[in-house]
């Protein structure tokens, strides 16, 4: 079937302004009308601006109007990204060279040319990145403001980084805009749904295993790191990780468990529960196309192809998000992406990290216990 | 921030007519709303519904489909598209199906009412809408009620009173409406349906057995006059907004229905004065009736408030900052009343 119920992930232009709209010293501008606009606005909490087109831009032409827009916007010292949605990206109209006498980065990402991921990467392949040989440390990879956890993630790499005595070079994409020129030559990733590639990858952030070969890795190729205080730090949070989950399975067996998420932090679920808790794995319904996975993984898009998922397995434990919370029953639930409704979310928590697996771990425990009868 | 917020604009402003129909289709029980457009569109409302549902835990996430274009479709168009999911959604167990469109079927010109007119053994009913094509939210949200209000036939009178184009978006719609109860039924008066505010499919069948439909704003006279031309029912163009506006409601209504309204008039004046009386200790003077987010209805009966309760507005900034919110009756100016008082405390 072409259909889709409830879908449960964004479009291609709500990529692509999350992406855009993480780089200070960008200005993007959301060519279409302010339905459009106000979706992104909402879920990114960033600064967009908008055309706002009526009816008669599309019949007569939206020259006027993007000129009045990025005039208004121009000699801010800002760059100017003009993102085009739907409508605006099937008339036909030559946008580059109504703009011409202006810097503008123009990113054809309408909605129905893919997924959020799709328009991301779209956006910062517009931006070129590159590697600076003169930029000392590591870039930051798969930050991107539409996950709930890339501010949390951000401040635990670079606590990290800190503690390794490694400088952080660009964060990609929550940086300022000058500096995605500037990368360094090897890069983190923190969430490979967005990860995007500039420099040499040294491996991820998900979960203890993956952190500690980063760290080897580092430690190999850069010359003044101290990798020592982190391996210190992984091996002591590891232990309490250990005893929490032990105490756990003392009482409790370990949670059946069905995951709802991007691939990458699908798998560092399903890799953190079966490693620490023993849990049985019984589905992963992944948003996106799933990368390499141990695990058996779906696409999962739909409300309804969750709710099957849920109802075949019958599970305990539900890892996703607000969606799949409203459909979970007597399980318990860990959000892990968006949308994260109806909870307050003030803290900058983690997912990526040592302290992001402290979190999920807590997280798990706490929400299972609490369902136990 | 808006590019260009300038009073001149904000027509451009005025939202999705998807939002604004979905705002409505939504609410009604045992159907299924399809959105003839690409999954993002059905997503972002999804999103939004699906917050709306997790702020009120009585409302169950509605149904809605997507029939998922992607450029194929958009080059070749949609309408086998759109056919095959009405198909599909009509094997359900539904009463109806409500079709949507987007901007982008419009642009490609796609005949959504053409195949919506096809056999499919349920109620296929298309809602022009065509997102900023068709105009806005609120232009969105009428003409779903107009093309509900064809379905139900004409009949008898019940004596009932019809609320009529319920915000079913705003935080506070269920109180709204229970005040609106509360003030109808010191009158004696009951509501005959919610059109359209959690409701099933079947009691549409209501619609036209009202004495007296009264609208949730004025924006909504156009349904009014259209409700009054098929059914003859007179209608109320607005609730109403702070003390004096809830006073002149009860007045008007039972005017409207041939019944002396003077006691409960008094009786809710006396409850409207003891109210201002509790809060004589709010003299923190002067304030600013913080007009973000506000319309013009709440500012007035904001303003009304304050100076019932001797506070003085100023206009040089530095006065203290009271929220102004949907003041509809005594009720809803009496919460916020108690959100005057807790910007006093912090």
């Amino acid at each position: 079937m072409p259909e889709c119920d409830n879908p449960l992930w964004p479009c291609a232009m709500t990529g692509a302004a999350s992406c855009l709209a993480g780089f200070e010293g960008m200005t993007v501008v959301i060519h279409g009308s302010s339905g459009c606009y106000y979706y992104p606005t909402t879920l990114l909490h960033a600064p967009l601006e908008g055309t706002f087109i009526l009816e008669k831009e599309i019949i007569f032409g939206s020259e006027d109007r993007l000129r009045e827009v990025i005039g208004n916007l121009s000699g801010s010292g800002k760059r100017i990204a003009v993102i085009t949605t739907c409508v605006p990206a099937i008339l036909g109209e030559d946008i580059r060279s109504m703009l011409e006498e202006h810097d503008v980065l123009l990113v054809d990402s309408p909605g129905f040319s893919g997924d959020i991921e799709t328009g991301y990467r779209k956006a910062l392949a517009m931006l070129a990145p590159s590697v600076d040989p003169a930029t000392p440390g590591v870039n930051i990879d798969g930050v991107c403001l539409f996950d709930p956890f890339y501010c949390g993630n951000v401040l635990e790499t670079q606590r990290l980084c800190a503690m390794a005595s490694v400088p952080v070079g660009t964060i990609f994409s929550k940086d300022r805009l000058e500096r995605v020129h500037h990368a360094a030559a090897f890069t983190l990733g923190t969430n490979e749904d967005f990860s995007y590639g500039v420099g040499q990858s040294l491996g991820g952030m998900l979960g203890f295993d993956q952190i500690r070969s980063s760290f080897i890795r580092i430690d190999e190729v850069i010359e003044g790191s101290d990798c020592g205080p982190v391996f210190a730090e992984l091996d002591a949070q590891e232990e309490r990780v250990v005893q929490g989950c032990d105490k756990f399975l003392h009482r409790y067996d370990p949670p059946s468990t069905a995951i709802f998420a991007g691939s990458s932090y699908a798998r560092f679920a399903a890799e953190t529960l079966t490693r620490y808790l023993d849990a049985e794995i019984c589905c992963i319904g992944t948003r996106n196309v799933a990368g390499d996975s141990p695990f058996p993984m779906i696409e999962a898009t739909s409300l309804s192809k969750v709710q099957d998922l849920i109802h075949i397995h019958h599970p305990n434990l539900i890892v996703g998000s607000s969606f799949e919370r409203s459909v979970s029953g007597n399980a318990a639930f860990v959000g892990v992406i968006p949308p994260l409704r109806g909870q307050v979310r003030l803290y900058p928590t983690p997912l990526a990290g040592i302290n992001g697996t402290l979190s999920f771990v807590e997280q798990v425990l706490n929400a299972s216990i609490d369902k136990r009868p | 921030m808006p590019s260009n917020p300038l009073p001149v604009n904000s027509s451009r402003l005025g939202g999705c007519t998807l939002t604004g129909a979905l705002s409505v289709t939504s609410h009604i029980r045992n159907t299924v709303t399809i959105i003839h457009g690409p999954k993002g569109c059905t997503h972002h409302n999804a999103s939004l519904l699906h917050a709306i549902c997790l702020d009120d835990d009585r409302m169950v996430m509605p149904a809605l489909i997507s029939t998922a274009l992607a450029e194929s479709e958009i080059i070749f168009g949609g309408e086998e598209a759109l056919r095959t999911t009405i198909r599909h959604a009509a094997e359900q167990n539904i009463r109806a199906l409500f079709v949507l469109s987007t901007c982008i079927v419009d642009t490609i010109g796609d005949d959504t009412c053409g195949v919506c007119a096809e056999e499919y053994g349920i109620p296929v009913i298309p809602i022009p809408t065509a997102g900023f094509l068709g105009g806005n939210f609120q232009d969105g949200m009428n003409n779903a009620l107009i093309a509900l209000a064809d379905i139900p036939s004409p009949c008898p009178p019940n004596g009932g009173i019809n609320l009529i184009g319920e915000m079913n978006l705003e935080y506070e719609v269920r109180e709204n409406s229970a005040e609106i109860t509360r003030l109808l039924s010191l009158l004696g008066l009951t509501v005959n349906l919610h059109f359209v505010h959690d409701i099933t499919f079947s009691q549409l069948s209501l619609l036209g057995a009202a004495r007296l439909n009264i609208l949730r704003s004025p924006s909504l006279i156009p349904v009014g006059e259209y409700l009054r031309d098929r059914f003859g029912t007179p209608f109320i163009p607005t609730f109403p907004h702070g003390l004096s506006d809830t006073l002149a409601f009860l007045a008007l209504v039972a005017v409207s229905c041939g019944i002396d309204g003077s006691a409960v008039i008094a009786s809710e004046m006396a409850r409207q004065d003891e109210m201002i009386a509790r809060c004589s200790d709010l003299n923190r003077s002067p304030v600013i009736l913080d007009r973000a987010h506000t319309g013009d209805d709440d500012l007035r009966a904001a303003g009304e408030l304050a100076a019932r309760l001797g506070l003085s507005p100023c206009s040089d900034g530095n006065g203290l900052r009271l929220p102004v919110g949907s003041a509809i009756g005594t009720d809803g100016t009496r919460r916020m009343l108690h959100r005057w008082r807790r910007a006093i405390h912090a």
